[in-house]
C-alpha cells in the first residue's frame, strides 16, 4: 500500500468537501493510504506569487518541508497547489543559489527544503500507482454510453518543464483515465485552453468569456458532462454557469464532474455517498444514463 | 517601494529593473514574433491585454503606463503563451514580476488584498467557515488539521510580505 | 659548445632614436656584454646598406649570432631572417628588437628611464640569442590527390574545379544519385533555372560557350578527365597525416552495374514492388527499382534494399537486356590514397514533429518546403500541381508558417538564412502559375538579403501574395469542418486571424547532415554549438579547418544558397589546391620536445593541444609518453604551460632560455618599480606595439618579454619575476575567445587566477599580478593597465618576498 501525504490547500476545505470525500474514498479503495499534515498552509498559487514571488516559493517549499519531514511524497486533488508546490519543488531542486535563498528564509522556521521528495497530482497516483489495468479490474459500473469531455485546465499541464505531468501540447491521462471507467472521451475545440478561474474576482466578466466558451464547445461535440481536475476549473465551470445565466441570458445545462466522483460511480458507490447535491449545474442527467 | 527606488536610483532602465528580479530574467529576448498573442485566451476577448504588447511596452521603458495599468492584472496565469515562445522568453513569469513591482509601489486590485489578509490572518487564502467544518463530519471526513499559520507569519515577515502588504494597507 | 659570437646592430631609425635615448651609453653598455664581438650603428639594418652590414660580419664568421634593433619589427624580421640564412646562418640565430615603438616613443617623457630600459631589452637580446639553437625545416610528401565528401551543389563545384587543376580527384556521395539537397528544390533562386544545372566541365571543348550551364547528367561531370564519382557510398575510416591520408569507403551494393547498365529502364517497368516515395515525399510510389527523377547522374536504376524481394521475384533481371542487374552484389571497401579532404556534406531539413502545434506529424496537409517543392517541380510526383496530400484535391488557400524550428531557442536558436527566400520564391511560382490560389506568408521578420533578392519580395507583392506579421500559435483542425485553421496575430493590425488552409507549409530550419557528427568525428574536425562544421576563422580562413589540409564548403559549414555554395566551393577548391600544389609541405621544426625520461602516464598536453599534435605511445617499459607530431605542432607552447613535470619544452623557449631573458630584463634598475609584463607574438605585443606607435606614456619600468602564446607560461615564470625584481608581472595575451592558438590565454587567464591564490598563501597582494586580454586596437588600454599597475605598486610599497618561494 503506498502511502502519501494529502495537500488539501485552501478551496477544497473550504468550498468542495465534497470533492475531498470522493476522492478519498476513490484513493482509498483503490489502496491509497492519504496521511493529513498539521500545519500546513496556503501553496501560494498564482494571487500570493503576483505579490511575491520570492515569499510564494518559501511558502511552498515550508508545505514540502513538511513532507520532507514526514518522510513522504505529497498528493495534491487542485492543480493550483500541484503547480505551485511542483514549480517551487522543482526549481529549487535546480537551482542551488535559489536553494540557498530560500533556505535562509526557512531557516527562521527551523526548516530546511532538502529536495528529497516528489508532488504529484493524484491522477498521476492513478495511473503511476494503481495502474489503468488495476483500475479497469476494479470498475463495477461501467460508465459506457458516457460521452465525457475532459477538460485539465492549465496548471496541471504548464509550465510543463517544471511539471512533466503530461505532454502540454496533447495529454492524454485524462482522457486515458475517463476510457479505463468505460465511457467515451470526445474532442472539443480549445480543449485545452483556461477556465478562466483565476480571472475570477478581478474580471468577472472576461472570466465567464472564458468559461462560457468551454461549455458551448464541449456541448456542440456532444458531451454529457465535462470532468475536471482541479476545484477551480470546477468552480469556473460549474458556479460560472448560473452567473453565465444571468448574464448573457441563455440556458447551460452542461453537469460538471470532478474525475473523482466519475471515478466513484464506476467503482459502484451510490450517489447519495458522494453529495453531489453540492453541485451547481444538477448532474441527473448523467446519474440517469450511468446508474 | 525602497527596492522600486533603489533601482530607479541605481540608473536601472525599466527592462533591466524587471530582468534583474525574480521571473523576469527572459523579458530581453522577446523579438515580438506575437506567438503569444496568439496563444492568449485572454487577448483574444478583450483588447485591454496582449502579452507582446506588454512586453513590448516595457522593453520601451514606458514603466508607468505597464505598472500602473490595468493590463498585468489581466494575464489569467494559463501559461499557453510561455509554452511555446520560441524565444524561451518566460512571459508569465515576467507578468508576475511586473505585479510584485506594482504591489511594492502600493498597485493592487481588492481582490488580491483580500487574498493577502485571509493568509496572515488564516494560513489560507480562503477562509474555511465554521459551517463548513461542521459539515465535514456529517460527510464523514477527519477534521481539519491546524494550519501553521505561526509559521507562515514569520516566513511573510522574512520575505517582507508583511511590510509590503501592511504599506498598502495604510494608503 | 661553439665560441658563441654576438653582432648588435643598432638602428637608430635615422637620426630619431637618438634625440630621447642616449646612444653612446647605449653603445657602450652593449660593447660590455661578454660575448658581444661587434656594435655597430646605422640609421636603418632591415635593408640596403644595412643589412649589407650584417651579411658581410656573417659571411665573414666575424659573428654567429646577430641581434638587431629595428623600429619596423615584423618586416624587419622577415627581411633579415631571409638574408642571413642566404648568408649561411640558421635564421632562428637572429633577435629582433624594436627600441623605438617598445622604448623611445612611449617612454619620451623620461628619457633617462628609457635609456635604461632599452640597456634591459638589449642585454636580455644578447643573453637569449647566445642560448638560441638552430632550427632545422622537414619537407612532408604531399599526394596530388584529394577526396571530395558530399556530391550536392558544393561538392560537384570543389571536385570539378580541383579534377580541371590536374589533381585527382573522387567525388562521394552516400546517396544513390548526386544533387544533394538542392537537386530537390526545383528551381533556385536569384537565377530561376533548375536546381539539377551546374557549371559543365571546361574540359569539354565543344560545350565551352558562355551558355556553358548543363543539368548535371548532360553537364560531362562523369567524363572530366582525373575525377571519380562514386555514389552510395560513405567514409567508414581516415587514418595518415596531413598530405597524405588513407580513405577507407564503403560502397555499397546498387545491384545494377553501371557500366553496363543502358538506362532502358525496363527493369522499373518489370519490378513488381511499390512503395512510397521518400524522395517525393510520399506524394506517389515508386518501384524497388528506381530513379529519383529522369535527369539525375548516374543514370542508373538503384535497387532499395529494404523493399525488394530479391532472387525471390527477380524479374529485374529476367527483362534486363543488357545483364546488368546483379542481387547478389556486395558492399565492397575501397581504399584511396589523398592528399587533402574537402567535406560538402550539407544540411539538411529540420523534422519539424517535435512542434506539435503545427501538427505535421498527424495532420497530412502540413507539410515542408522541401516537399511543396516536389509538387511544384513538372518532375515531381503531381506533375507540378500543388495538391491536398489528404485527399489529393487542388489546394486553394496555402499559408506558410516561417521560422518553424529556427529562430527558436527550444530548437536551433539561428537564422537558417534561406527560408525566406524559398517561401517567396515558392509563393511566386505557385501564384504565376495558379494566380486564383490564395497564398499567405506569416513571417516574424522578411530577410532578403542577397543580391536581386528583394526583388521576389516585390514580386510576391505584384502577385497579391499575402504577408501577416506575425507567428502562429496553432495550426488545428476545425472539429466540425475538418478544415485547417492557422492562428495568427497580425501585429500590424493588431487583430487575430484564424486563416483557413488547404495547405499549411511549414518553412523548417535547415540543420546538419545526419552524419555531420560521425564525419566529424572521423576526421578529428570540430562543430560549432549549432552543430555544423566550424571553420577555422570565418573572416580570413573560412573554408578551412584546424586540421591541415582538410577544408569544407557549402552547407557543411551553414546553411546556404546556391550561389553562396558555389562561391564557397571554390574558395575550398583554390585553398585544397594551394594545399597539394608543391607536391611537399616544408615546415620549420619550431616544435615541442619531449624529455621522454621525465614524462609519465598522463595525458594532459595530448588533450590540450589545439592541433592533435601530440599522442602517446608506449615505451619499452610499458610506460605511455608523449609524442609531438613534427608535421602538425604549431610552436604555441600551450603543452608547455599545461605539463605538471616540466617534460616538454618548445625549442627555444627552454626554461633556462625564458629566465635568462627575463632576469636579463629586470637587472637593469629603474626609478619606479619594476614590471614584467609577458606578452604573446599575437594581439597582446600587437597591443603594447601600438601604444608606442601612438606614443602613449607609460613608465619605463615596464619591462615587456614576448613569448609565442601566453598559454606557454608557468606559474614558476611569475616566481622568477618576483625573485628577479619584479614588483608586479602582466600578461597580456589575445582575448580568450579570439586566441591565435585557440586555448592559450583561456589557460594563462586561468593560470593567473591560481596564481594569485598562490601569491595570497605567501603573504604577497595578488594585485601584484594580472592578466590582460586585447586586440591590437587596444593600446591604450595597455598603456592604461601598465600606468595602474606601476602606481599600485607605488602605493603598496617594496614586495616582501619570504625565503620559503
Amino acid at each position: 500500500m503506498k502511502r502519501y501525504a494529502l495537500f488539501l490547500g485552501c478551496t477544497i476545505p473550504a468550498r468542495q468537501p465534497n470533492y475531498e470525500l470522493s476522492a478519498r474514498k476513490a484513493l482509498t479503495k483503490l489502496g491509497i493510504e492519504l496521511v493529513d499534515l498539521a500545519e500546513t498552509t496556503c501553496c501560494a498559487p498564482p494571487p500570493v506569487r503576483s505579490i511575491d514571488l520570492e515569499t510564494s516559493l518559501a511558502v511552498a517549499a515550508y508545505n514540502i518541508c513538511l513532507a520532507e519531514e514526514a518522510g513522504l511524497d505529497l498528493v495534491t486533488l487542485c492543480s493550483g497547489c500541484f503547480e505551485s508546490l511542483s514549480v517551487a519543488n522543482n526549481m529549487l531542486k535546480g537551482d542551488e543559489h535559489l536553494k540557498n535563498r530560500i533556505n535562509r528564509v526557512l531557516s527562521e522556521v527551523g526548516k530546511e527544503f532538502l529536495g528529497s521528495r516528489s508532488v504529484k497530482h493524484y491522477l498521476q497516483v492513478l495511473v503511476e500507482d494503481v495502474g489503468i489495468e488495476r483500475l479497469k479490474r476494479n470498475v463495477s459500473r461501467s460508465l459506457s454510453g458516457l460521452r465525457a469531455a475532459a477538460f485539465y485546465g492549465c496548471h496541471a499541464l504548464r509550465p510543463s518543464g517544471l511539471l512533466g505531468l503530461d505532454d502540454p501540447e496533447r495529454p492524454r491521462i485524462l482522457d486515458d483515465l475517463i476510457e479505463a471507467l468505460g465511457a467515451e472521451s470526445v474532442e472539443y475545440r480549445n480543449k485545452l485552453k483556461c477556465c478562466g478561474g483565476l480571472l475570477r474576482g478581478y474580471s468577472d466578466e472576461l472570466a465567464l468569456d472564458l468559461a462560457r466558451e468551454k461549455i458551448i464547445n464541449a456541448s456542440r461535440a456532444g458531451a454529457d458532462c465535462i470532468v475536471t481536475l482541479c476545484p477551480f476549473c470546477f468552480v469556473a465551470l460549474d458556479m460560472g454557469q448560473l452567473q453565465m445565466r444571468s448574464r448573457y441570458k441563455e440556458t447551460y445545462d452542461m453537469p460538471i464532474l470532478h474525475y473523482s466522483e466519475l471515478l466513484c460511480l464506476a467503482l459502484g458507490a451510490d450517489p447519495k455517498e458522494l453529495a453531489v447535491q453540492t453541485h451547481k449545474v444538477k448532474i441527473d442527467k448523467v446519474l440517469d444514463k450511468v446508474l | 517601494m525602497e527596492r522600486a527606488e533603489r533601482e530607479k536610483a541605481a540608473g536601472l532602465s525599466f527592462p533591466e529593473e524587471v530582468a534583474s528580479r525574480l521571473g523576469g530574467e527572459t523579458i530581453k529576448l522577446c523579438y515580438q514574433c506575437g506567438t503569444c498573442a496568439s496563444s492568449c485566451p485572454v487577448a483574444k476577448i478583450t483588447p485591454n491585454f496582449n502579452p507582446r504588447e506588454l512586453i513590448k511596452l516595457s522593453l520601451l521603458g514606458e514603466r508607468d503606463e505597464v505598472i500602473s495599468g490595468d493590463a498585468i492584472w489581466l494575464c489569467c496565469s494559463c501559461y499557453n503563451c510561455q509554452e511555446r515562445c520560441p524565444q524561451k522568453v518566460e512571459i508569465a513569469e515576467v507578468i508576475y514580476a511586473l505585479r510584485n513591482i506594482a504591489f511594492e509601489e502600493g498597485r493592487i486590485p481588492p481582490i488580491y488584498s483580500e487574498f493577502a489578509s485571509a493568509l496572515l490572518r488564516d494560513g489560507r487564502i480562503i477562509k474555511v467557515s465554521k459551517f463548513v467544518e461542521k459539515k465535514r463530519s456529517t460527510l464523514g471526513l477527519p477534521p481539519l488539521k491546524p494550519t501553521g499559520v505561526e509559521a507562515l507569519t514569520r516566513i511573510l515577515s522574512a520575505t517582507g510580505f508583511n511590510k509590503l502588504y501592511e504599506r498598502r494597507e495604510r494608503k | 659548445m661553439e665560441n658563441v659570437k654576438v653582432g648588435v646592430f643598432l638602428s637608430d631609425c635615422g637620426g630619431q632614436l637618438p634625440k630621447i635615448l642616449d646612444f653612446d651609453a647605449i653603445m657602450g653598455y652593449v660593447k660590455g656584454i661578454p660575448g658581444v664581438v661587434l656594435v655597430e650603428r646605422s640609421s636603418e639594418f632591415w635593408r640596403g646598406e644595412g643589412i649589407k652590414k650584417i651579411l658581410d660580419a656573417v659571411k665573414r664568421g666575424k659573428v654567429n649570432r646577430v641581434v638587431v634593433a629595428e623600429s619596423v619589427p615584423k618586416l624587419g624580421e622577415i627581411n633579415i631572417a631571409q638574408a642571413v640564412e642566404e648568408a649561411g646562418l640558421n635564421p632562428y640565430l637572429v633577435e629582433v628588437v624594436d627600441l623605438k615603438n617598445g622604448c623611445a616613443w612611449p617612454h619620451r617623457e623620461t628619457p633617462r628611464e628609457a635609456t635604461e630600459k632599452a640597456k634591459a631589452m638589449l642585454l636580455a637580446a644578447v643573453e637569449r640569442v647566445k642560448l638560441l639553437e638552430p632550427i632545422e625545416k622537414i619537407e612532408f610528401p604531399v599526394l596530388q590527390s584529394a577526396l571530395v565528401i558530399g556530391g550536392g551543389i558544393a561538392g560537384m563545384q570543389a571536385a570539378m574545379d580541383l579534377a580541371e587543376l590536374g589533381f585527382e580527384v573522387y567525388l562521394i556521395e552516400k546517396e544513390p544519385f548526386l544533387g544533394g539537397i538542392a537537386a530537390r528544390a526545383g528551381t533556385f533562386f536569384p537565377t530561376d533555372d533548375c536546381a539539377i544545372c551546374i557549371q559543365s566541365s571546361t574540359s569539354d571543348v565543344k560545350t565551352v560557350t558562355p551558355t556553358s550551364r548543363k543539368c548535371v547528367y548532360r553537364s560531362g561531370i562523369s567524363e572530366v578527365p582525373n575525377l571519380k564519382i562514386l555514389t552510395n557510398a560513405k567514409v567508414v575510416k581516415v587514418e595518415g597525416v596531413p598530405g597524405n591520408y588513407r580513405v577507407t569507403v564503403e560502397k555499397r551494393p546498387r545491384y545494377v552495374d553501371e557500366s553496363k547498365c543502358v538506362g532502358c529502364n525496363l527493369c522499373i517497368e518489370a519490378c513488381p514492388v511499390e512503395v512510397p516515395d521518400d524522395y517525393n515525399a510520399g506524394l506517389k510510389t515508386r518501384k524497388a527499382v528506381y530513379i529519383n527523377v529522369p535527369n539525375v547522374y548516374p543514370p542508373v536504376p538503384v535497387i532499395d534494399e529494404d523493399a525488394c524481394k530479391f532472387h525471390e521475384c527477380a524479374r529485374c533481371v529476367e527483362v534486363c537486356p543488357s545483364d546488368a542487374i546483379n542481387l547478389d552484389q556486395k558492399a565492397e571497401l575501397v581504399s584511396l590514397n589523398v592528399g587533402s579532404i574537402i567535406v560538402a556534406v550539407g544540411f539538411r531539413e529540420f523534422n519539424p514533429s517535435v512542434i506539435k502545434e503545427y501538427h505535421y506529424d498527424d495532420y497530412p496537409d502540413v507539410i515542408t518546403h522541401l516537399e511543396l517543392a516536389r509538387m511544384i517541380d513538372g518532375f515531381g510526383p503531381t506533375g507540378g500541381m500543388i495538391l491536398r496530400p489528404s485527399d489529393r484535391k487542388p489546394a486553394k488557400k496555402i499559408v506558410m508558417i516561417q521560422c518553424v524550428g529556427s529562430r527558436d531557442r527550444r530548437y536551433n536558436p539561428y537564422c537558417s538564412s534561406i527560408c525566406c527566400m524559398i517561401s517567396l520564391k515558392h509563393a511566386i511560382l505557385i501564384k504565376e502559375a495558379h494566380p486564383e490560389i490564395d497564398v499567405t506568408i506569416c513571417y516574424i521578420d522578411i530577410r532578403t538579403t542577397g543580391r536581386e533578392h528583394e526583388k521576389y519580395y516585390e514580386r510576391a507583392r505584384e502577385l497579391g501574395v499575402k504577408f501577416v506579421k506575425g507567428r502562429p500559435t496553432e495550426v488545428f483542425m476545425d472539429p466540425e469542418t475538418k478544415r485547417l485553421i492557422v492562428d495568427v496575430e497580425d501585429a500590424l493590425l493588431n487583430r487575430f486571424l484564424e486563416l483557413e488552409a488547404d495547405l499549411v507549409v511549414l518553412a523548417s530550419a535547415f540543420v546538419p547532415a545526419e552524419d555531420a557528427g560521425e564525419i566529424a568525428e572521423i576526421l578529428g574536425l570540430e562543430l560549432g554549438e549549432d552543430g555544423f562544421f566550424k571553420e577555422y576563422n570565418a573572416k580570413l580562413r573560412p573554408t578551412e579547418t584546424k586540421v591541415k589540409g582538410v577544408f569544407i564548403c557549402g552547407g557543411a559549414v551553414f546553411p546556404k544558397d546556391a550561389p553562396t555554395s558555389s562561391l564557397h566551393a571554390h574558395s575550398a577548391a583554390i585553398k585544397a589546391a594551394k594545399f597539394l600544389l608543391n607536391g611537399k609541405i616544408v615546415k620549420d621544426q619550431r616544435t615541442a620536445v619531449v624529455k621522454e625520461e621525465y614524462c609519465g602516464d598522463c595525458e594532459f598536453c595530448p588533450v590540450i593541444c589545439p592541433y592533435n599534435a601530440i599522442s602517446l605511445v608506449q615505451t619499452g617499459n610499458g610506460h605511455f609518453v608523449a609524442r609531438v607530431s613534427e608535421l602538425l605542432c604549431e610552436g604555441c607552447g600551450v603543452c608547455v604551460g599545461t605539463c605538471p613535470l616540466n617534460a616538454i619544452e618548445l625549442k627555444n623557449w627552454r626554461q633556462d632560455q625564458m629566465l635568462t631573458q627575463i632576469r636579463a630584463l629586470l637587472s637593469v634598475k629603474a626609478s619606479k618599480p619594476l614590471v614584467l609584463a609577458i606578452c604573446c607574438s599575437e594581439c597582446g605585443h600587437a597591443a603594447v606595439d601600438s601604444s608606442g606607435m601612438a606614443m602613449l606614456q607609460y613608465p619605463a619600468s615596464v619591462r615587456v618579454m614576448k613569448v609565442p602564446c601566453t598559454g606557454i607560461i608557468q606559474v614558476q615564470h611569475f616566481l622568477e619575476a618576483f625573485k628577479a625584481g619584479a614588483q608586479g608581472v602582466m600578461v597580456v595575451g589575445c582575448k580568450s575567445d579570439g586566441c591565435h592558438y585557440e586555448v592559450g590565454s583561456q589557460i594563462a587567464g586561468r593560470k593567473v587566477e591560481l596564481a594569485k591564490i598562490l601569491l595570497k598563501e605567501y603573504g604577497v597582494e595578488p594585485e601584484r599580478l594580472e592578466m590582460l586580454n586585447v586586440v591590437y586596437i587596444e593600446g591604450a588600454r595597455f598603456a592604461e593597465a601598465a600606468r595602474r599597475m606601476v602606481e599600485r605598486l607605488e602605493k603598496m610599497g617594496p614586495l616582501r618576498l619570504i625565503e620559503s618561494v
